[in-house]
């Protein structure tokens, strides 16, 4: 069984994209062994209104209870942003709140990002923390998002010790930063952009962080799902004893999935 | 929390690649009986997801690089030994290597002769494994030249540019002549950059349309087009393509986009991909495993079309 934590649904507006619903999405999960995925609302990153993109989402997973788990966006700085995030925590049954600072304007350090992430700490859901959603040196010249930074991701985690976080697509991530940072046991991270073997972050990542820290990802609709199989399968030889924590049993404790998942 | 073993990082014997010990307390450790450079790891498991046996399929890595400066003694080669490591789990046959000098850097033709003996000791330390491209720098003149000979005749495939000379530049051309007289592919760095900020780092990084320029000046010149996923806009560079039907293109770079091969096999064909990482080696090696393909494309990528390349030099 895989859990697949990085994926979108929707359109991306500067390319595009294969699987844009929620079909397609389970018919290529299928094809991959991929059992259920946590899904995020590309739609929520490009409205001006962030929660009509997930009410979008929220319909158009339904038909796929066990299999699709979403994440609400929330955007602090529109209007009615908190009523949304209350309404995503108690009715809309999401599994994580994500911030995209830099698509919404705002930093995460700054008074909008600590009072989005002190408000997502209260609700106990995991902040969901994309570093890019593609490389900036292909960027079309309307996305002028810049790429998240550890320090930023170190400040607002020492800032908020109980926030749980999901980092995905992220790279670079210096293991023992995050560890000083007291996010050990409290981040789940995903290696669609890292290495098992060669760089061998991930490694590095487990050996600070535990194996618990790191779960499948995919960066679906955006990425090749092969790239992270070929990991996880380096995983699956390396690391049998933790194989199918990395590949599911992490993401299902931490965001909390049903049992039992059909595999 | 679990308590969890503190784990070493792969570390690879330094002695032949018959012999690797991958150290990892209380994990799976990949010996001598699990791999060799011609065999990757027999017996892990398969996923669902991935093709069966995708381990076996005969790859050759087009192109990859030699990290560190290894030719001095006492030379730190842990850079060196996780390529190694990675290739061998992954089952690339062969790794085609370079070292060039980045950073918009015009060095001296003996910085040059120093990049590429760290090659040749990597060549030499792996023999069967790791082949090598002779970087050079076309503003080097016949000191150029001089190195594209000393590099083949010590065994090298081909030449490999970096940015510090457009490649539609005249001062590539005697460059391009020499590959031609040899016949040994010319592998470019390439990038259509769109971000102002990236572009101005890098301002003589040659786009597809620039290879093309060189390409049509040359029409006999194995020329390969680098990464063309290793940053910038690759729709862009394969639509270029399109109209330059003699320039090849690797696959490598750390952009794992879907489409991406794809879109180079129905606008390119299939023949003119040569597989290749440039160290992002399980995602390029992920992506060719992912794309719509058919075996014997998939194949074809994998080694076939390169080793085309190669052999036209022994015909």
């Amino acid at each position: 069984m895989i859990v697949d934590v990085n994926t979108f649904l929707g359109q991306y507006p500067f390319r595009q994209v294969r699987c844009t619903t929620a079909a397609a999405m389970i018919d290529h999960m299928e094809a991959h062994g991929i059992t259920a995925a946590l899904v995020g609302s590309l739609h929520a990153v490009f409205y001006r209104d962030a929660q009509r993109g997930n009410e979008e989402l929220l319909e158009a997973i339904h038909p796929y209870p066990d299999r699709l788990f979403p994440i609400g966006t929330v955007n602090p700085l529109y209007a009615g942003w908190e009523r949304d995030l209350r309404w995503l925590t108690e009715k809309g049954n999401v599994r994580a709140i994500a911030l995209m600072p830099e698509h919404h304007g705002y930093r995460l350090t700054d008074d909008h990002g600590q009072a989005a992430l002190k408000q997502i700490a209260d609700t106990r859901l995991p902040v969901v923390l994309t570093q890019r959603l593609e490389d900036r040196r292909q960027r079309h010249h309307w996305d002028v998002a810049a790429d998240l930074t550890q320090d930023d991701l170190v400040a607002v985690a020492t800032a908020h010790p109980t926030l749980r976080m999901l980092l995905i697509n992220w790279v670079g991530l210096n293991a023992e930063k995050l560890r000083a940072a007291g996010l050990r046991g409290r981040c789940l991270i995903d290696f669609a952009r890292l290495g098992v073997v060669g760089t061998k972050d991930v490694p590095r990542l487990i050996e600070v962080l535990g194996p618990e820290s790191i779960a499948f990802g995919s960066h679906m609709p955006f990425d090749y799902v092969t790239a992270s199989l070929v990991k996880l399968a380096n995983v699956a030889g390396l690391y049998a004893d933790d194989f199918e924590r990395i590949a599911w049993k992490n993401a299902q404790s931490f965001f909390g999935l049903p049992l039992p998942l059909k595999g | 929390m679990s308590t969890f073993p503190r784990r070493t990082f792969l570390k690879t014997s330094t002695a032949a690649m018959a012999t690797v010990a991958l150290g990892l307390p209380g994990s799976r450790n990949l010996s001598a009986q699990d791999a060799s450079p011609q065999s990757p790891p027999r017996d892990w498991p398969e996923l669902p997801g991935l093709p069966k046996g995708w381990r076996s399929i005969r790859k050759l890595d087009a192109h990859n690089h030699v990290m560190q400066g290894v030719h001095k003694p006492g030379a730190d080669w842990s850079a060196v030994e996780r390529t190694v490591e990675a290739a061998q789990v992954l089952g690339i046959t062969k790794l085609f290597c370079s070292r060039p000098l980045t950073g918009g850097v015009m060095a001296p033709i003996e910085a040059v002769r120093d990049a590429n003996d760290s090659v040749l000791a990597a060549m030499k330390r792996y023999p069967g494994l790791i082949e090598g491209y002779c970087f050079v720098q076309p503003g080097n003149g016949r000191e150029a030249l001089d190195e594209i000979d000393r590099c083949i005749n010590l065994g090298m495939i081909g030449i490999k540019l970096y940015n510090q000379f457009k490649y539609n530049d005249p001062a590539v051309y005697p460059i391009a002549e020499k590959c031609i007289d040899v016949k040994i592919p010319f592998l470019g760095h390439s990038a259509y950059l769109t971000d102002p900020k990236i572009k101005a780092t890098q301002p003589k990084t040659s786009n597809a349309l620039e290879f093309g320029e060189l390409a049509t000046r040359y029409p006999d010149l194995l020329l390969i087009l680098g990464h063309i996923n290793g940053g910038g806009d690759w729709e862009w560079a394969i639509r270029t393509l399109r109209d330059f039907p003699s320039v090849y293109l690797d696959t490598s770079g750390s952009v794992l986009e879907d489409d991406a091969i794809g879109l180079c096999v129905r606008e390119l064909g299939h023949h003119r991909l040569l597989f290749a990482t440039d160290q992002t080696m399980e995602g390029g090696v992920g992506k060719i495993l992912g794309a719509d393909l058919t075996d014997e494309q998939r194949e074809d990528i994998f080694s076939r079309n390169f080793q085309r390349i190669l052999d036209r030099r022994s015909k």
